[in-house]
C-alpha cells in the first residue's frame, strides 16, 4: 500500500514539473480558442516557471470582481504551475495598512488608488518596480508617460519609483440608463449639460424621477459623490484649477470647489430628481442603487457611474451609457474623470516578479475584457475582445478625451482622500451647508501639512 | 486543513496547553525543585508553597504585562509625537482633539452610550428575571433573550439594518409607518435619536447575558428573608426592591460594569450601521479615522477611552473587595 502512495506521488510530482498543467485550471475561455493573443500567452509559459511556489495578492474586489480577477489568476497558474490566493475585502484600505505594519503583508497588493500607494511606498512597505517596468509602460500603454507619473511615488528614502503597475482602468464620467425606458417616454440621449438640466425637468414634469444615487458603501459610504463632485469640478474649472485643488494648492474651500459641490446638491439634494428622496441617497448601497433603472415602471432614468458598475447590474439588463456631458456655456471641451487599479509588491518573491510580468501580456488583459467591466489603455490588445460595443466605445472614450484627469479624492492624501471627504460628503447631502463641509476638510488638510 | 479542523486543533491545544501548564510546573516544583523527601522535607514543603502561587499566577502577570501594561506606555508615549512619530508635540495632540467638533460629538455620544446601555440592559435583566423565575415557561422565555448573545456584533447589526431599512417592504419601522400612511424615512439619519436605535442593537444582545447573571443572584436570596418580609405585610414590590435588591446589589454592580466597560469597546456596531455618519461617530469607530495615518491624534483617542474607563474600574475593585470582607 505504501508502495502504491509512493508511486502516485512520483507520478503526480513529475506531471506537475510539467511546463503546462492545463487539466488542473478550470479556464473562462479554453487556451487556443478564439481570437485571444495565445502566444503572449504560450511565451510567457515558456518563460516562467514556478511549481510548487506560492502567491498571495490581496485587493479591493469581492464578490463578481472577485470571480473575475481570479479568472485571469487561472492563465497565471497554468503558466507557471505557482498556486495563487486571492483575498478580497470590501475595508482593503485598512487592511493593507495594517497588514503591512504588522509584518503580515500579501506578496502583491491591489491599491484602488494612488493615494494608498504613495503612502505606503513612503514607508517603505514597497518594492519599487524594475526600470524596464516603467519603460514597457510608456512604450505599450495610450499615454502612457501619465500612467508611469501616476504610479511613481518616493520611497522611505526619499528616492522616486515606480512602485505601482495600472491594470483595469475605470471610465468615470459615464451616466447609465437603459434605452428601452428612454425610448418608451421618448427621451433623447442629452449632448451638453444644459440639455442634460432640460431633461430632468422634463422627466420630473412627467411625473417621474430623474436620477438614482447611492453613496452606501460600508466603511467608505461617501465615494459615489466624490466623483460627482470632481467631473462637476472638471466641467466649470479649467484643467489646471482642478490641479490645484489636488495639490491644496488650491483651498479645498475656494469658491470654485464650494460651487461645483453645490451643483452636485442641485441633483442630490432635490427630492424631486432622486429616487427615494434626499434621506436614500445617502443610505443606500451603490451596488443596489442603479437597479431602479431596470425595474418595471422604471424608478429612475439615470445613474452617473463608473465603468465597472454593469458588473452589479442585473443579468438581463439592456443598458446603456452616454459621456456625462460639458456645459456648452463654459466651453472646457470634453473632460474626462477616470480612475485605476495598481499592483504594487508588498512583498518580494520571484511569483510576485513574474505575476506583474504577466501583468505586462496581452493575454492578462483580453481575457477581463472579453468579460465585463473591464478597460485598459493596453494599445497591444484586440479591441474585437470587449465583450460588448458599450466597453469598445467606452475604451475609445478613454483613449480620445481632450481633457483626461485622475479621480482627485484618489490622489490626495488618505486622509482627506479616502476619509473626511467621503463623510463629509455625506454631511452634505444630510443637509449641512456646502461651505462649512468644505471648510471642514480644507482644516484637517492644513493639519496635515 | 479545512477551518472546522483547525479550530478543533486550537482548542485542543489552548485547553491543553494550559492544563499542561500547571499540571506540569506543579510536578516539576514538587517532585524536582522542592521535594518532599530527604533532610529537608518540611523546608521544602513551605518552599514549594511559597513560591507555587507566584507560578501559577505568571501566565496571567506575563500576558497582562506584555499585552496591556507595555500597549498603555507605548501608546501614551506615542500621543506625545506628531503624525509621523519623530516630533516631541507634548499635549498637542489631546489639545487638538479637544479642539475638533467631531471629537466632541463622539465623546458626548460615548458618554450617552455608557450611561444607557448599562442602564437599560442591567434593568431589563432585572426584570426579565424577576418576572420568568415563577412561571412554568419562564425556562424557554429566558433561552430565547439569551440567544441574541451568540451572535456577533456585526451580524446582529446585519439583522437591525433590515429592522431599520428604509424600503416598507424590508424595514419594520417603515412598515409600521407606512401602515398608517406615513412617508417612508430612514431612522438612522434622524440626528441625536439614531444614537439610541443604535444603542437597541447593544442592548439587545447583552440583556440576556445581564438576565442570567441576575436570575442566577436571584435564586441565591436566602427564603427565610422573603417569607419574613410577607409575614410581616411587605408587597411584592417592597418584596423585590426592600429585601431582594439590597442582598444582590452586589452582583448588580458587576453586570453593569462589565456591560459599560464592553460598551467602551463597542465600534463595530456603529460601523456596520452608519460608518460613523450622521452624527453617530463614537470614539472607538473616531479612532478608526485616524488610525494608521494620523497615529499620535489615534493613540491619543485611545488614551481618552482609557481614562474614561478608569473611574469604572477602580469602583468595580472597590465594590469586588468590599465584596471580599
Amino acid at each position: 500500500m505504501k508502495k502504491f502512495y509512493l508511486a502516485s506521488a512520483a507520478a503526480l510530482a513529475i506531471s506537475a514539473t510539467g511546463a503546462l498543467a492545463d487539466g488542473h485550471v478550470e479556464h473562462v475561455f479554453p487556451v487556443g480558442e478564439g481570437a485571444f493573443n495565445w502566444d503572449s500567452y504560450t511565451a510567457y509559459a515558456d518563460a516562467f516557471d514556478l511549481s510548487g511556489q506560492e502567491l498571495t495578492i490581496t485587493g479591493p474586489w469581492t464578490g463578481a470582481d472577485a470571480e473575475l480577477v481570479n479568472s485571469v489568476i487561472d492563465y497565471f497558474e497554468s503558466a507557471t504551475g505557482a498556486t495563487v490566493q486571492y483575498s478580497g475585502s470590501d475595508n482593503f484600505e485598512q487592511d493593507i495598512v495594517i497588514a503591512t505594519q504588522a509584518g503580515s503583508a500579501p506578496n502583491i497588493a491591489v491599491f484602488p488608488q494612488p493615494g494608498l500607494m504613495t503612502d505606503l511606498a513612503a514607508r517603505g512597505a514597497l518594492t519599487p518596480l524594475s526600470a524596464e517596468t516603467a519603460d514597457w509602460i510608456r512604450a505599450n500603454y495610450a499615454a502612457g508617460d501619465s500612467w508611469v507619473s501616476l504610479g511613481t511615488a518616493a520611497g522611505a528614502d526619499g528616492e522616486e519609483g515606480l512602485y505601482g503597475f495600472f491594470y483595469k482602468v475605470d471610465l468615470k464620467s459615464l451616466v447609465w440608463y437603459s434605452p428601452e425606458a428612454f425610448e418608451e417616454a421618448g427621451y433623447d440621449v442629452p449632448e451638453t449639460m444644459e440639455e442634460l438640466l432640460a431633461l430632468n425637468d422634463q422627466i420630473v414634469a412627467d411625473g417621474e424621477t430623474p436620477w438614482c444615487i447611492g453613496l452606501g458603501s460600508g466603511g467608505a459610504t461617501g465615494w459615489p459623490a466624490t466623483d460627482w463632485v470632481e467631473d462637476l469640478m472638471l466641467r466649470t474649472q479649467s484643467p489646471d484649477v482642478y490641479d490645484a485643488w489636488v495639490s491644496n494648492e488650491m483651498p479645498f474651500n475656494s469658491p470654485e470647489v464650494v460651487n461645483a459641490i453645490e451643483t452636485f446638491g442641485t441633483f442630490a439634494r432635490n427630492g424631486d430628481y432622486v429616487n427615494g428622496g434626499v434621506e436614500a441617497v445617502a443610505s443606500t448601497d451603490f451596488r443596489e442603487s442603479p437597479l431602479g433603472l431596470f425595474t418595471f415602471p422604471a424608478e429612475c432614468y439615470m445613474h452617473r457611474q463608473a465603468s465597472f458598475i454593469p458588473t452589479f447590474f442585473p443579468e438581463d439588463a439592456d443598458s446603456d451609457f452616454f459621456y456625462f456631458p460639458a456645459y456648452e456655456s463654459e466651453d472646457l471641451g470634453s473632460p474626462v474623470l477616470g480612475a485605476g487599479t495598481l499592483f504594487g509588491i508588498t512583498q518580494d518573491s520571484d511569483a510576485a516578479q513574474a505575476f506583474m510580468a504577466f501583468l505586462q501580456t496581452e493575454i492578462s488583459h483580453e481575457i477581463w475584457m472579453a468579460q465585463s467591466g473591464f478597460l485598459t489603455p493596453h494599445t497591444g490588445v484586440n479591441s474585437e475582445l470587449f465583450a460588448s460595443d458599450t466597453l469598445r466605445q467606452m475604451n475609445d472614450i478613454l483613449l480620445g478625451a481632450t481633457t483626461f484627469r485622475f479621480d482627485a479624492s484618489d490622489l490626495m492624501p488618505s486622509e482627506i482622500g479616502q476619509g473626511i471627504f467621503w463623510s463629509g460628503m455625506v454631511d452634505y447631502v444630510g443637509g449641512e451647508d456646502a461651505a462649512s463641509v468644505a471648510g471642514r476638510i480644507q482644516d484637517r488638510w492644513a493639519e496635515i501639512q | 486543513m479545512p477551518p472546522i479542523l483547525q479550530g478543533i486543533i486550537t482548542i485542543i491545544i489552548g485547553v491543553g496547553g494550559c492544563v499542561g501548564y500547571f499540571y506540569a510546573a506543579n510536578l516539576f516544583l514538587d517532585k524536582v525543585l522542592f521535594p518532599a523527601r530527604g533532610p529537608n522535607a518540611g523546608r521544602n514543603i513551605n518552599r514549594a508553597n511559597i513560591v507555587r502561587p507566584w507560578v501559577f499566577l505568571f501566565p496571567a502577570v506575563f500576558a497582562l504585562g506584555l499585552y496591556l501594561v507595555y500597549p498603555v506606555v507605548g501608546s501614551f508615549i506615542r500621543s506625545m509625537y506628531d503624525r509621523s512619530g519623530d516630533e516631541f508635540v507634548g499635549a498637542g495632540n489631546y489639545i487638538r482633539l479637544f479642539n475638533n467638533p467631531d471629537f466632541r460629538q463622539a465623546f458626548l455620544n460615548n458618554i450617552l452610550w455608557a450611561l444607557v446601555v448599562p442602564a437599560v440592559t442591567t434593568f431589563m435583566g432585572l426584570l426579565i428575571a424577576q418576572l420568568t423565575d415563577r412561571l412554568k415557561w419562564g425556562n424557554i422565555a429566558k433561552s430565547i433573550i439569551f440567544m441574541p448573545m451568540a451572535i456577533s456584533f456585526v451580524g446582529a447589526s446585519l439583522i437591525w439594518k433590515f429592522v431599520y431599512a428604509q424600503d416598507p417592504d424590508l424595514g419594520i419601522i417603515n412598515a409600521i409607518r407606512a401602515s398608517f400612511g406615513g412617508e417612508a424615512l430612514d431612522p438612522l439619519q434622524i440626528p441625536f435619536w439614531n444614537n439610541f436605535l443604535l444603542m437597541v442593537i447593544l442592548i439587545w444582545i447583552q440583556t440576556g447575558f445581564s438576565m442570567v447573571i441576575l436570575s442566577a443572584a436571584l435564586r441565591g436570596v436566602p427564603e427565610e428573608t422573603i417569607e419574613a418580609a410577607i409575614i410581616d405585610g411587605a408587597n411584592p414590590f417592597q418584596v423585590f426592591f426592600k429585601i431582594k435588591v439590597p442582598q444582590i446589589i452586589g452582583t448588580i454592580v458587576v453586570v453593569w460594569t462589565t456591560i459599560t466597560i464592553l460598551v467602551l469597546k463597542v465600534f463595530d456596531i456603529v460601523y456596520t450601521m452608519t460608518g460613523g455618519n450622521y452624527g453617530t461617530e463614537i470614539l472607538p469607530s473616531f479612532m478608526m479615522d485616524f488610525m494608521f495615518r494620523d497615529d499620535g491624534q489615534a493613540t491619543a483617542v485611545a488614551f481618552v477611552i482609557m481614562l474614561v474607563v478608569l473611574p469604572v474600574m477602580i469602583w468595580n475593585i472597590v465594590q469586588a473587595r468590599k465584596e471580599m470582607r
